[in-house]
């Protein structure tokens, strides 16, 4: 074999993981919870970014997209504005129609909302992959619910949040290096966050010597390794998704701090079109009618979705 | 659901090859912008800034900052400043007192938030960002702390 046909066989492989496909199914319920998630993050996990309605735009600091693109300093009409035709808009997306119009439109109206959002004098680390989810459903046209066709296009949309997800992780480490480097690992990180934001499930870790070192150490470990997922067959992978989403868990219990969009995000590396609550619902329904029906009723399929 | 036989025969929709150029173009350029940004990035370019969250260290014993804003009334209360009756977060606070350091008439616009969303209480004529740093002993609290005012801002005589 020659080299041309190695390099030419290595690319083909990349190519073919970038858009391995999945089912249409899975595509129809990540849209569902992302859109659902955009809804709960306005009315209940974010809530702090309406607040900004009051504050006067001498102290918005814009970013540097802020900047480049000729972004209107927030005033209590846009931001008022924003919030309510996002909310309508995700609720619509959600639904599945229209999904590349509705889509686009969510994710210009949510990546302004953050926008208005790190502004101020804060920019928060927890949202790239949830973006990400946002950038590139709208790439997709309709799917079903249940849908058990195969999508390259579906299948590469869910690779690039995995990705989005993943480099979370992965360059959370790498920054640790760049901004406190290798001392990072026996500095006194967690202990400070836990004198800060301690919690009954985390306030007696400082008075153990070494937990929380070896907690840094099992941190970064962690960080580094998180890449094996695209590795591992898949049940492994889904018990490395249950051992992110506990890594979140205990960090919310010890400081109560949540990245719910990247949480929300991280759903991609599951077989979502297997859980159909609409669905099971209906057919429940339709069980329950059935005896008194007494027709040969041939079941349908469930209804969208 | 649908039978299991339904597998033999399931439909995959396939990229053109232009698509599937373009969509792993895509990926790679986004994954670069995330690397470069990590490296070389500041939190200023998001959503390609570096994932620095407790990405610093500091030594076990050095004082841990607790920073508040304290506002001054026309009838002499002094209470907080906070999310709750300006709409500015702590860390906004703290990620702009360098520029309000320089500026302390931006403290007005906090006022100005105040006022807003307590139109009835009395005018605010004092602002005062204060850290109190807590004193450290073997990475535990020792209740003694020092503290530091930041910037102040009084109202001018005319609006009081």
């Amino acid at each position: 074999m020659t080299g041309v046909d190695l390099t030419h066989r290595a690319g083909s492989a990349v190519v073919k993981w970038f858009t391995e496909p999945v089912p249409k199914g899975r595509i129809a319920a990540f849209r569902t919870v992302v859109y659902l998630f955009v809804v709960a993050d306005l009315t209940y996990f974010t809530t702090w970014i309406r607040d900004h309605v009051d504050v006067p735009g001498s102290l918005y600091q814009p970013l540097f997209i802020g900047r480049v693109l000729p972004l209107p300093v927030p005033t209590p009409g846009l931001v008022t504005a924003i919030f309510w035709t996002l909310l309508v808009t995700s609720l619509l997306a959600a639904t599945g129609r229209f999904p590349r119009l509705l889509g686009w439109t969510v994710f210009a109206l949510y990546f302004e909302w953050m926008i208005i959002a790190m502004s101020y004098g804060k920019v928060d680390h927890d949202r790239i992959a949830f973006l990400v989810a946002l950038a590139v459903l709208p790439t997709l046209g309709r799917s079903r619910h249940g849908d058990r066709t195969l999508t390259e296009a579906g299948g590469w949309a869910l690779r690039l949040v995995q990705i989005a997800v993943i480099a979370t992780y992965f360059l959370a480490a790498w920054a640790k290096l760049r901004y406190a480097g290798i001392d990072w690992l026996t500095g006194a990180t967690l202990t400070r966050a836990v004198l800060r934001r301690g919690t009954w499930f985390s306030n007696w870790t400082v008075e153990v010597p070494g937990l929380l070192i070896f907690a840094q150490f099992a941190i970064v470990a962690f960080e580094l390794f998180s890449p094996v997922i695209f590795f591992v067959k898949p049940r492994w992978r889904y018990w490395l998704v249950a051992y992110f989403y506990g890594f979140h868990l205990v960090t919310y219990l010890a400081l109560t701090i949540a990245f719910w969009p990247h949480l929300a995000a991280m759903l991609c590396f599951l077989p979502l079109e297997r859980i159909r609550p609409v669905a099971w619902l209906l057919s429940q329904l339709d069980r329950e009618r059935a005896p008194s029906d007494r027709g040969p009723t041939p079941s349908p399929a469930p209804a969208e979705p | 659901m649908q039978n299991e036989t339904d597998d033999a025969q399931q439909r995959t929709e396939r990229l053109s090859r232009t698509g599937r150029t373009i969509r792993v173009a895509v990926a790679l350029v986004i994954t670069g912008l995330m690397i470069v940004g990590n490296q070389w990035g500041e939190d200023d370019h998001f959503p390609f800034g570096p994932f620095k969250m407790y990405s610093s260290t500091d030594p076990l014993n050095k004082p841990v900052p607790d920073t508040r804003v304290e506002a001054v009334n026309a009838e002499g209360e002094r209470f907080r400043l906070t999310m709750a009756n300006t709409g500015f977060r702590r860390a906004e606070v703290e990620g702009q007192i360098p520029r309000l350091k320089t500026n302390p008439e931006l403290l007005e616009s906090l006022a100005d938030a105040y006022h807003r969303r307590r139109p009835t209480r009395p005018k605010l004529v004092r602002i005062d960002v204060v850290i109190r740093w807590w004193q450290l002993d073997g990475a535990r609290a020792t209740g003694e702390y020092t503290e530091e005012t930041e910037v102040t801002w009084t109202a001018a005589e005319a609006d009081r």
